[in-house]
C-alpha cells in the first residue's frame, strides 16, 4: 500500500485566452432583478393553484395520539389535507446515507406516529387561499402525548436520555475514529501539551432571506409531477423523492428561474417536496407552498453544532504543534437528510491551514430533539477549521508566542504547495503567509499597540484576532463511502450544453441552480472567449431545468464548486461545439482543414484570410435547416454540444480514511479589530481586512462580492445569530427580532485583498470560492480573545459570543481557565 | 403570518371612533399597525374589530403648551416627532429615541400612541415616557381622563387605557434641567436587552429602567441619592450602586437576570450622565 | 367608505401609475394584495415580522413595509413599487448603480433596498455614509454584506454611474 494519494493531474489542456476572464463584466442578471421582473418561486402561479399550510408541531418529542382532519376540511375554501398516515401508506420512507444503526432512522414527508422536534410538519391543509389555508391548520385536532426531549448533545449517548427513534441505540447516528500520523509519538516528542476541555460550535444558518418553497402541479396523463422550486441540489432531491414516491427520476421535473439565496439551506426540501407532490396528486390542482419566516427557522436545515472535547495538542518549545487529538460530538438534530456526510466532511480540511501531520479523532454524531441539520455555508469544514483557529490562538497565548508568529511556522508553505495532508488530501496552491501579511496590512497592525492604548482612554478594550480557513471545493462524493461503505458514490460531475442556433444565436444551458452567483455572466465569459464573441452574444438560460437535459447526478449549486465543475462543463461544450463550427465552415470555405479556422466577432474564417468567413449565422442555418449544403460525412455536426465535467477524482481508502477528498482550495485570511465595552460587554468590530486566494479569478467583482458575503455571515454568526433551544426543546430564536441577523448598521466597512495561486488541477486554474469558510468566525473570536486579554485572560470557548457571553468573561475569566492547562514536559 | 379574519372600521373622526371602541367590546384602535399587525399576523391577538386611526388629522398635531411643555397627538408617527422643531425646542429627547425606533419605515408609520399602548417591554418609549412624567389623556364615550405615565403601563400589552377607550394625547412638561437616555440593544439596532432614560429636575431626578419588568421600573433609591446638586459622575455612579440587587429581571435567550441587573446599574448611569451633560 | 365596520371592501389604488380597483378582505396585507390581487411579484416577502423590508413600497410618497399594513387601508392611495422605478425602459441612476457596483447578488431583497435607497435620495440628495446605513437599516441583505449596496447608492447620489 502506498502511503501517498495519486494527486491529481496537472490540467494539460490551454486555457483559453484571457479576453473575458479577469474582466468585470456586469451581469447579466442584473436587468431584471433591479426592475423586479425577476421570476422567484413565490412569483409562479397557476390556475385554480391551492395554498399549503403546514400544521406542525409544537412539541420536541411527543407520540401522536390521533389527528383529526374534519373540521379543516369543512372549512368553506379548503380543498384537502395530507396527514402523516396517507404520507406512511403512499411513500417509502426516505433513503438514508448512514449505516445502520443510523441508517435505521425512518424519514418521511411528514411525521408518523411521533414528532421529533419543534415545528415537524404533522398535517398539510390545502385551500384557496393563503389565509384559508392558515385558518384550515387552525382547525386540524392532533391529540399529543409528550415524551421527555434530549436537547443537549453531549447527553444524548447517555444510558437514560430519551431515546428519539427504533433502532438507533443511544441516539448515535455515526461514529468513526480517524487516526493520522503518529499521534501517540508526537505525543512522546513534545515539549508542552496543551489541553482544552471543552470548545464549542453554535448552531445557526445563514437563513436565505426567500424561504423555501414550491408550486407542484401533477400530470394525471403521464404521471409527470413538475416542481417549480428553489431547491439548490435537485440531483440530490431527485434521487431521495423519487424512491420514496414509487416512481421513476423522469417523472420528477425540477424547474427553477431566480432563486433568493441557498447557502446550503435549500438542499433538503425534498420532504415537503414530496408532500405536495402527494397533495397535488390527491387534489387533482397544483398546490403552493412558501415556508414562512419563523418555520425556516423552527425548521429548515440549520447548520451542525459540534462540541469538541478532551482537545490535547503537543507543541515543541519552538512553537510548532505536532498536531492534535480530540474527540468531537457532532449533533445532527432530529434526522439525518443529507447527515452524516458532515461526519467526514471536515476531513476534507483535517489539518486546517497548518502542517500538523499527527492526528487522532474521535467522532460521534448524535440526533437530538432539534430541528435537522443540512449543509449550510461552509458546510462541517467551518466548524473544524474554527477548531484549528480556536486551538492556534490558546495554544499561542498559553505559552505567550505571538500569534503572528506562530501562525507561520505552523502554516503550510506556498513552497510545499500541492501538499498531501495527513489523510491524503491535496491542497493544490495557495500561500498562507502572504495572505496573513496583506490581511494584517489591511487593518494597520503595526499601530495596533498604538490603538488599543487610544481605546484604553475611551474605556474600551481593543483587540486584533485572525482567521485562516480553506475553502475546499468540487467534492469528491467517494468520501461519502468513509461514512457508509456500501454506498455506490463517487466523484462529481456537472453539465453544460451550448448550442449554435438556426439565427447563429449562442444558447448555454447549465445543471447548476444560480442563487446569486451570476452564472449567467461568468458562463457566458468563458463560451465568448473560446467562441470569438462577447458575452453580450450569448444567452445562457436562466435557472434549471431538469427536462433541460443538461444536469447529471450531482448539478446543483452548492460546495463552491461552479468555478471548477459548472465553468469546466461549460468550456468542455465549447470547445466542442469550436470544433465543430471550425469542421463545418472549413468544408463550406472549399475544403479547408479545421485548424486553418479561427472564430472571431462571430464569424468562421480561414486563418490570414479575413475575407473567406462564414457568419455563425449560416452555420446555424445550415445544420438546422439546409442540410444539403453538407457533405454527408459531415452530417454528424450538430451544433448541439453536451458535456460531462468529471473531476479526477478517485476511491478513497475506506479502511484508513485516506484520499483526495476535493480538487481545490481556496484560501481566507482575515483580519479584525474589536472594540469591546468593558462595562457592559457589548462590543464592535471597528476594523476588518479579508484577504482571499481563489485561484484564477473570472470575474473579479462577482469574486468580492461573495467574500463581501460569506464574511458578513461570518460576522452575524460570531456575534449574535445562534438557535438557542430550552431544555424543553423550544427554539428561542424563531424570527429576526430574536435572531439578529447583520443590518447596514452592524456591518464594519470590509478591506479586501486578494492574490491568485491558479489551481494546476482544474480546467481553468479557478477554484471556486463561495463559502469562505467561515473565516470572519474565527476572526472575531481571536480578536475578543486579546481585547479581553489585560482583564483576567479569559478564553473563547464559543463560536458565537453575544454580549452576555463575553460579560460574562469580563465577569469570571478565572472560570473560563478552568478549562485549559498547559503541561511542560 | 397571516390574520385572522377581522372587520374593518374608518371612523371620520375621534367621537366616531371612541363610540365604535366602545360598542365592539373586542374592537382594537388600529394606529400605525406596527406592532399591532405583527401580534395579529402571529395570530397572538385576534381583535373582532380593527377601528383604524389612520385618517383622523386631528390625532396626528404636534405641539407646544402655553407652559412650554410638548403635546403630542397619538397620531403622531416617530418620522414626525425626529423632525419636529417643536420637540427640538422643547424635550429633543423625544426626537433623539424617535430616531432609535426600528427603521425609517416603521417610524414612517408607527405612532407614539400606538407604541405606548402596546406596552412592548423592549420598547424605548416606555421608560422615557415615565422618566419625562408624561401624561396620558385617555377618551372614551363619558368623556376624558388623564394618566401620568407611571400609572398608564399596566402590564404586557396591557395599559390604562382599557376597552372603550381611546389615547388620544401625551402631554410632556416643560424641559428641565436635562434628559438622557441609553440602551444596550443587540447589534447596532436591534431588540434592546437594557435601556434606561433620565431627567434631572431641580433638586431631584426621575429615572427609569425598561426591559427590566413588564413595566418600566423607577429607580427610586437612585433618585433619592440624586436630589442634591450634585451630579459628577462619581455621584452618579455611587447612586446607582445597588440598583440592579433591587430588580427582579427576566432571564432569556438574550440576557440572564444578573447580566439585566447590571445593564440596568450601567443605562442609568449612562442616562443620567447624559442629562447631566445637557444641564 | 362606511364608518360602519366592514369585513371586505372595494379597494382602489393607484400603483405605478395605474388605477387598479379589487374587492379585498378587511384582512389582507397589502403585500398580498400586491403580489396576488395585482400580480406585481417585484414587491417580496422575507420574514413574517417586519423586520427585513423586502416588501417595502412607496405610500403615498413614504417607504413603508406592505406587510405591516392592511390592503384596505390603502384605498386611494398613490402607491410605488419596484416596477415603477424604471421609466420608459431606463433603469434609474440607482438601479443602473446596483447593477455596475454588484450591489445584488439573489436580487431578492433588491427591490425594497431599491425604494428605500430612493427615499432617501429624494430626501437627501448627498447623503454620508453613516446616513445611507441607517437608511437602509431596515432592509436586511443576507449576500453582499451591504458593501457594494452602500457603495451604489453614494455612487447613484454622485451622478457617478455608467450608462450604457
Amino acid at each position: 500500500m502506498t502511503e501517498t494519494t495519486v494527486a491529481p493531474e496537472r490540467t494539460e489542456t490551454e486555457a483559453p485566452q484571457r479576453g473575458y476572464i479577469g474582466v468585470n463584466v456586469p451581469r447579466k442578471e442584473d436587468k431584471r432583478l433591479v426592475q423586479g421582473e425577476g421570476l422567484f418561486v413565490d412569483d409562479v402561479k397557476r390556475h385554480g393553484m391551492a395554498y399549503v399550510h403546514f400544521v406542525r408541531s409544537p412539541y420536541a418529542h411527543a407520540r401522536i395520539a390521533s389527528v383529526d382532519v374534519s373540521k379543516a376540511e369543512a372549512l368553506d375554501g379548503v380543498y384537502g389535507t395530507l396527514t402523516g398516515d396517507e404520507v406512511a401508506e403512499l411513500t417509502d420512507p426516505f433513503f438514508q446515507i448512514a449505516p445502520p444503526p443510523g441508517g435505521h432512522v425512518k424519514d418521511y414527508a411528514l411525521a408518523v406516529g411521533r414528532v421529533r422536534h419543534v415545528g415537524e410538519p404533522v398535517v398539510a391543509v390545502a385551500a384557496r387561499t393563503r389565509e384559508l389555508a392558515r385558518d384550515a391548520a387552525d382547525l386540524v385536532e392532533v391529540e399529543y402525548e409528550p415524551l421527555d426531549p434530549i436537547v443537549d448533545p453531549e447527553r444524548a449517548a447517555d444510558p437514560d436520555a430519551p431515546q428519539l427513534h427504533d433502532d438507533v441505540p443511544s441516539n448515535t447516528i455515526w461514529n468513526g475514529h480517524f487516526d493520522y500520523g503518529d499521534y501517540d509519538g508526537a505525543l512522546a516528542a513534545a515539549d508542552k501539551v496543551i489541553r482544552i476541555k471543552r470548545l464549542h460550535f453554535d448552531r445557526f444558518s445563514s437563513t436565505p432571506l426567500e424561504t423555501s418553497g414550491a408550486v407542484v402541479e401533477y400530470n394525471r396523463g403521464t404521471g409527470q409531477w413538475t416542481l417549480h422550486c428553489n431547491n439548490q441540489f435537485p440531483g440530490f432531491a431527485i434521487i431521495m423523492m423519487a424512491p420514496a414516491l414509487r416512481t421513476g427520476m423522469d417523472k420528477l421535473r425540477f424547474v427553477s428561474q431566480d432563486v433568493g439565496g441557498g447557502f446550503g439551506n435549500k438542499i433538503c426540501t425534498h420532504p415537503q417536496l414530496v408532500a405536495l407532490c402527494l397533495l397535488s396528486r390527491k387534489l387533482k390542482r397544483a398546490c403552493q407552498w412558501t415556508e414562512w419566516r419563523t418555520e425556516q427557522h423552527m425548521a429548515n436545515s440549520h447548520g451542525n453544532e459540534r462540541v469538541f472535547l478532551d482537545v490535547e495538542v503537543p507543541v515543541t518549545d519552538d512553537g510548532l504543534m505536532l498536531g492534535f487529538k480530540a474527540r468531537m460530538i457532532d449533533d445532527c438534530g432530529a434526522y439525518t437528510r443529507y447527515e452524516p456526510l458532515g461526519c467526514i466532511i471536515w476531513a476534507q480540511v483535517t489539518p486546517g491551514a497548518y502542517r500538523w501531520r499527527n492526528v487522532r479523532v474521535e467522532f460521534t454524531q448524535v440526533c437530538t430533539n432539534k430541528s435537522p441539520c443540512g449543509p449550510n455555508r461552509g458546510y462541517s469544514r467551518m466548524q473544524h477549521l474554527w477548531f484549528t483557529e480556536r486551538v492556534m490562538d490558546v495554544v499561542a497565548d498559553e505559552l505567550k508566542l505571538d500569534r503572528v508568529a506562530v501562525r507561520k511556522k505552523n502554516y503550510i508553505r506556498a513552497d510545499e504547495m500541492p501538499y498531501e495532508t495527513p489523510n491524503g488530501c491535496i491542497y493544490d496552491s495557495g500561500d498562507y503567509a502572504l495572505c496573513l501579511d496583506k490581511a494584517l496590512e489591511l487593518v494597520d497592525y503595526e499601530s495596533i499597540e498604538e490603538r488599543r492604548r487610544e481605546a484604553e482612554s475611551r474605556g474600551k478594550l481593543l483587540g486584533v484576532g485572525i482567521g485562516s480557513t480553506l475553502d475546499s471545493g468540487t467534492n469528491n462524493f467517494g468520501q461519502a463511502t468513509l461514512v457508509n461503505p456500501e454506498l455506490q458514490y463517487s466523484v462529481n460531475n456537472e453539465v453544460a450544453s451550448v448550442k449554435l442556433d438556426i439565427f447563429g444565436e449562442i444558447v448555454v444551458t447549465l445543471g447548476t441552480t444560480p442563487q446569486g452567483q451570476g452564472h449567467e455572466t461568468t458562463a457566458a465569459q468563458i463560451v465568448a472567449d473560446i467562441l470569438g464573441v462577447t458575452p453580450d452574444d450569448v444567452n445562457v438560460r436562466p435557472g434549471h431545468d431538469s427536462y433541460w437535459n443538461s444536469h447529471a447526478g450531482f448539478s446543483g449549486t452548492y460546495a463552491s464548486q461552479f468555478a471548477v465543475t459548472g465553468l469546466g462543463a461549460v468550456k468542455g461544450a465549447t470547445e466542442m461545439l469550436a470544433d465543430q463550427i471550425r469542421t463545418l465552415a472549413g468544408a463550406v470555405l472549399g475544403g479547408v482543414p479545421p485548424e486553418q479556422i479561427e472564430l472571431a466577432e462571430g464569424f468562421a474564417r480561414i486563418k490570414g484570410n479575413p475575407e473567406a468567413a462564414l457568419p455563425f449565422m449560416a452555420c446555424g442555418a445550415i445544420v438546422n435547416a439546409n442540410n444539403a449544403v453538407l457533405p454527408l460525412e459531415l452530417r454528424d455536426i450538430t451544433l448541439n454540444c453536451r458535456y460531462v465535467y468529471v473531476p479526477p477524482h478517485q476511491l478513497p481508502d475506506k479502511e484508513r480514511k485516506y484520499g483526495n477528498l476535493t480538487l481545490t482550495y481556496a484560501t481566507q485570511i482575515h483580519a479584525c479589530v474589536v472594540e469591546v465595552d468593558e462595562e457592559t460587554g457589548s462590543y464592535e468590530i471597528v476594523d476588518y481586512g479579508a484577504v482571499d486566494d481563489c485561484g484564477v479569478r473570472i470575474n473579479p467583482q462577482i469574486v468580492e462580492g461573495q467574500v463581501h458575503g460569506a464574511t458578513a455571515q461570518a460576522l452575524g454568526a460570531a456575534t449574535h445569530e445562534t438557535f438557542a433551544y430550552d431544555e424543553q426543546g423550544n427554539l428561542l430564536t424563531p424570527n429576526f427580532y430574536d435572531y439578529h441577523v447583520p443590518h447596514a448598521l452592524d456591518m464594519p466597512p470590509l478591506k479586501t485583498g486578494y492574490i491568485e495561486s491558479p489551481s494546476p488541477f482544474t480546467p481553468l486554474g479557478a477554484k471556486g470560492m463561495g463559502e469562505g469558510g467561515g473565516a470572519g468566525l474565527s476572526a472575531v473570536c481571536s480578536a475578543l480573545q486579546d481585547a479581553l486579554r489585560p482583564v483576567g485572560r479569559p478564553i473563547v470557548y464559543d463560536s458565537c459570543n453575544p454580549y452576555w457571553r463575553v460579560w460574562e468573561m469580563l465577569r469570571d475569566p478565572a472560570k473560563t481557565r478552568e478549562n485549559v492547562e498547559v503541561e511542560t514536559r | 403570518m397571516l390574520l385572522r379574519e377581522v372587520e374593518y372600521a374608518r371612523p371620520a373622526s375621534v367621537d366616531d371612533a371612541i363610540r365604535l371602541l366602545s360598542e365592539h367590546p373586542n374592537a382594537r384602535a388600529l394606529a400605525g399597525g406596527q406592532t399591532l399587525v405583527n401580534v395579529m399576523k402571529a395570530r397572538a391577538a385576534a381583535p373582532d374589530i380593527l377601528v383604524d386611526l389612520n385618517r383622523l388629522d386631528d390625532l396626528r398635531s404636534v405641539g407646544v403648551t402655553p407652559d412650554g411643555g410638548l403635546e403630542l397627538g397619538a397620531m403622531a408617527t416617530y418620522t414626525q416627532l425626529v423632525g419636529s422643531p417643536e420637540v427640538h425646542s422643547t424635550r429633543p429627547i423625544v426626537a433623539e429615541v424617535a430616531s432609535q425606533i426600528a427603521d425609517v419605515q416603521v417610524r414612517n408609520r408607527g405612532t407614539i400612541g400606538g407604541n405606548v399602548c402596546s406596552a412592548d417591554p423592549t420598547n424605548h418609549f416606555l421608560p422615557l415616557m415615565v422618566a419625562l412624567d408624561a401624561t396620558m389623556t385617555i377618551a372614551g364615550v363619558d368623556g376624558q381622563r388623564t394618566v401620568p405615565a407611571e400609572q398608564f403601563f399596566l402590564g404586557v400589552y396591557f395599559t390604562a387605557a382599557g376597552p372603550g377607550e381611546l389615547l388620544t394625547r401625551i402631554t410632556i412638561p416643560p424641559a428641565r434641567r436635562g434628559d438622557g437616555f441609553a440602551a444596550v440593544p443587540i447589534g447596532a439596532d436591534g431588540t434592546c436587552i437594557v435601556n434606561a432614560a433620565a431627567t434631572l429636575e431641580e433638586g431631584g431626578a426621575r429615572i427609569a429602567i425598561g426591559c427590566v419588568a413588564a413595566t418600566p421600573v423607577r429607580a427610586t433609591e437612585m433618585e433619592s441619592v440624586l436630589s442634591g446638586a450634585d451630579v459628577s459622575d462619581e455621584r452618579i455612579s455611587e447612586a446607582a450602586r445597588g440598583l440592579g440587587a433591587s430588580l427582579d429581571p427576566p432571564s432569556d435567550v438574550h440576557a440572564s437576570a444578573d447580566y439585566r441587573r447590571h445593564l440596568a446599574e450601567v443605562c442609568a448611569v449612562r442616562a443620567v450622565r447624559h442629562a447631566a451633560g445637557r444641564s | 367608505m362606511e364608518t360602519a365596520p366592514v369585513d371586505s371592501a372595494f379597494v382602489s389604488v393607484q400603483v405605478n401609475g395605474e388605477s387598479y380597483e379589487r374587492e379585498v378582505d378587511a384582512r389582507r396585507l397589502l403585500v398580498h394584495f400586491i403580489r396576488d390581487d395585482l400580480d406585481l411579484t417585484g414587491t417580496h416577502v422575507g420574514c413574517d415580522t417586519g423586520n427585513c423590508g423586502a416588501c417595502t413600497i412607496l405610500l403615498d410618497g413614504e417607504a413603508v413595509k406592505s406587510c405591516m399594513l392592511l390592503a384596505i387601508q390603502a384605498d386611494g392611495a398613490e402607491i410605488t413599487t419596484v416596477e415603477g422605478l424604471t421609466h420608459d425602459g431606463e433603469l434609474t441612476a440607482l438601479q443602473q448603480a446596483f447593477s455596475d457596483r454588484h450591489a445584488l447578488q439573489c436580487g431578492y431583497c433588491t427591490p425594497g433596498m431599491l425604494i428605500s435607497a430612493t427615499y432617501l435620495l429624494e430626501h437627501n440628495e448627498a447623503p454620508t455614509e453613516a446616513e445611507i446605513r441607517k437608511a437602509i437599516q431596515g432592509n436586511i441583505c443576507r449576500c453582499t454584506g451591504y458593501v457594494n449596496i452602500v457603495e451604489a447608492i453614494q455612487a447613484a447620489a454622485s451622478g457617478e454611474v455608467k450608462r450604457d
